[in-house]
């Protein structure tokens, strides 16, 4: 693990109790995805074709795209094409701009967060109220998500009933879920009906038909779609699937694998706008179509953001989503990091490739095949000087004659390595590393040291053999000797008395 | 070059045109009927009832609302309030999507298919023409003709007539709203309704 992520972990889960709390929590929703897996006769036989499906589609996804953009428009909708975050920021504000839209409703888009709508937005004069109770609960911490699906988890109830009292007015010392639920509900139902405009993700847009599948547990989405009288969907390019009859396949493992439920609660086949209302459709690529033409990688694209590579992964549940820095945290979002940009080199070593994630993934993405592959890129990718000094490292260990010398030229380079500045040819490795503090003496010093100290033991347990005889001559007296040193000693004790 | 045309030219160069499509899932064999997708529906939060014959269903449905609702206001879209006959409710006849409704205590809509493998019921646009009073009533309560019941989702899917899936929406419901947003803790009722009634109608 890195010093940085480290850092954030300790931030994020300071105390053992919530590390404890926390890991307890997201290992429950590993046991129930295994207890649903297992009650599915055909799950393996399922995640086969949800595999086969998604490489189909990201074969084809040209002929997908444009297919479902000709068929959302004969639909009704309107489609948009944003290249990054910023085309999609624009998109968006234009859209409500031209309807003078100033109250936005918004359903959980992992997109979104990534392409920082919600700022762009609100720095825009427009307020944005995300409506998913977890999304909603760290939009007033004014903190990211830290889980696909359960963006809270972090939180403790005091926390979210101290939170509410803040931002809400709530009762203090407020701390039950249901009641702190509810308060919620009241608050955000009123949001809603009052919305100018609803902006939603996608978990799934069908090209047979021009449709978009909104999955959710609150119907949040589906209030957000049809109340107010324009909807954005915002969706990546990888969403689209081809036809209605892949979806079953879908949602049969989609919300077992995350929460082990049997189906999420709404499930939404959405084609066109609704009677008197706009549907504009946001097809956002932002880095997709790179991590498509790389063939090592491109089915990390196939992910159905179920979260159950979360759930299992010793590391996030130990370490907390915030500790990974990016808006999809996990084994996941460390594969998808790098092609975003972010922390690209930290990411992939947040892994112990133990391969749980690859294990549980319902689409079967090869999550740690791919964490190792995006370690050997980031190597790959080191400055000159770093490399040099690996290269040079490389030569000394293999080597016998070459190492003892290199390691005395280490221990004297050592305060200098672990400077910072460009001088130093190991600052890029130190980004995302700490050098530890060098030891007075190396190990191999030690072994020495006590390898001869051993050596002088032993040598003294196997003296010569005259003098070994000549021990045992003192040891086994004459009789007569003995006999004196007797009456000597019967005679002290005499005086003695 | 139009945003559009450089991200299809970015994706062209990626697509590899080797995989086939797997073709459709062969459906599992699975215990179906009533009883499976009521056990299945007690799983996720909802409550079924019945089935009941036509001749009984009115009865049923009236004493169902009148224990749901505490005296409330009652809505039934109008393929729902065809089916269940006369009763303590109002046929939706406003134009609107269903800003009116959001004092409803409780909702009648019919579903016309269901998986018993999740307890979902498929609710088309034809029978939820106020797209949204189903989210916004206290209790849901909808009515599901027998025969529309699969074992499976793939079945239930493949059940809904072609022109459902031309029409706005099809949601499928499995449940009352729901969230564990806050340790993990159950609680019905995140947005939409606190509790969901799935009434067995015989054909």
């Amino acid at each position: 693990m890195t010093a940085s992520f480290d850092r954030r972990a300790l931030a994020t889960l300071p105390s053992r109790g919530e590390l404890a709390q926390h890991d307890a929590a997201v290992w429950d929703l590993r046991r129930r995805r295994d207890a649903a897996a297992a009650s599915v006769p055909d799950w393996e036989a399922l995640r086969e074709r949800a595999a086969g499906i998604k490489a189909f589609a990201l074969d084809h996804l040209d002929e997908l795209l444009t297919g479902f953009e000709e068929r959302a428009r004969a639909a009704g909708a309107h489609v948009h094409w944003a290249t990054d975050a910023t085309a999609l920021c624009r998109i968006v504000t234009e859209l409500l701009a031209a309807r003078g839209a100033r109250r936005v409703v918004k359903s959980k888009s992992m997109l979104t967060e990534e392409c920082g709508l919600n700022p762009h937005l609100e720095a825009r004069g427009v307020e944005v109220v995300d409506t998913d109770l977890g999304e909603r609960i760290v939009q007033l911490a004014g903190e990211p998500p830290s889980h696909l699906i359960v963006p809270a988890i972090h939180k403790t109830r005091r926390e979210i009933g101290a939170l509410f009292h803040r931002t809400m007015g709530t009762p203090a010392g407020e701390d039950d879920p249901e009641r702190l639920t509810r308060l919620a509900r009241a608050d955000l139902r009123r949001r809603f009906l009052s919305a100018d405009a609803g902006i939603t993700g996608a978990n799934f847009a069908v090209a047979e038909s021009g449709s978009i599948v909104i999955v959710t547990n609150e119907g949040n989405a589906d209030l957000g779609a049809s109340l107010p009288p324009l909807h954005v969907a915002c969706l990546g390019i990888e969403k689209v699937i081809p036809a209605l009859a892949d979806l079953p396949v879908f949602l049969r493992l989609l919300a077992r694998s995350a929460t082990g439920q049997p189906i999420s609660a709404y499930t939404s086949v959405i084609t066109g706008p609704r009677p008197g209302g706009e549907l504009h459709l946001v097809l956002v690529d932002n880095g997709r179509s790179e991590l498509l033409a790389n063939p090592a990688q491109r089915s990390a694209l196939a992910c159905i953001r179920c979260g159950a590579c979360l759930n299992t992964c010793p590391v996030y549940r130990r370490a907390g989503g915030h500790a990974y820095g990016t808006v999809i945290p996990g084994p996941i979002g460390s594969v998808l990091g790098p092609t975003v940009g972010a922390l690209g080199r930290e990411l992939p070593h947040a892994s112990s490739l133990c391969g749980s994630c690859s294990a549980v993934c319902p689409v079967k993405i090869d999550l740690h095949g791919q964490l190792l592959a995006w370690r050997g890129a980031t190597v790959r990718k080191r400055p000159r000087g770093e490399r040099a000094l690996v290269a040079a490292a490389a030569l000394a260990l293999r080597s016998a004659a070459l190492l003892g010398p290199a390691r005395a030229l280490l221990r004297l380079a050592w305060p200098l390595l672990a400077r910072a500045g460009r001088a130093n040819p190991a600052a890029g490795w130190l980004e995302a590393r700490e050098l530890p503090p060098l030891p007075r003496e190396s190990f191999r010093a030690q072994w020495k040291r006590k390898r001869s100290a051993q050596r002088a033991e032993g040598e003294r347990r196997r003296k010569p053999e005259s003098a070994q005889r000549a021990e045992g001559e003192r040891r086994r007296k004459p009789e007569s000797a003995q006999r004196a040193e007797g009456e000597r000693r019967q005679g002290r004790e005499v005086v003695e008395k | 070059m139009s945003e559009r045309d450089a991200i299809l030219a970015r994706v062209r160069r990626g697509a590899g045109r080797r995989a086939l499509h797997p073709g459709p899932h062969p459906p599992p064999e699975l215990p179906g009927g009533w009883d499976t997708f009521a056990a299945t529906l007690a799983t996720v939060g909802g409550e079924a009832h019945g089935p009941f014959a036509p001749n009984a269903l009115g009865d049923a449905l009236v004493a169902l609302v009148r224990r749901r609702t505490d005296g409330g206001r009652v809505v039934a879209e109008p393929s729902a309030a065809e089916r269940a006959g006369r009763g303590p409710w109002e046929v939706a006849r406003e134009p609107a999507v269903g800003h009116g409704f959001a004092d409803a205590a409780v909702a009648l809509v019919l579903g016309r298919a269901a998986a018993a493998d999740c307890g979902a019921v498929a609710v088309l646009e034809d029978d939820a023409p106020h797209r949204a009073l189903p989210f916004l009533c206290q209790r849901l309560v909808l009515l599901l003709p027998v025969a529309g019941l699969r074992p499976d989702l793939h079945g239930a899917w493949d059940s809904l007539p072609a022109a459902a899936w031309r029409s706005h929406h099809v949601t499928w419901i499995s449940g009352p709203s729901k969230t564990a947003d806050i340790e993990q803790t159950l609680v019905y009722g995140a947005h939409g309704p606190l509790g969901l009634d799935v009434v067995g109608v015989l054909d």
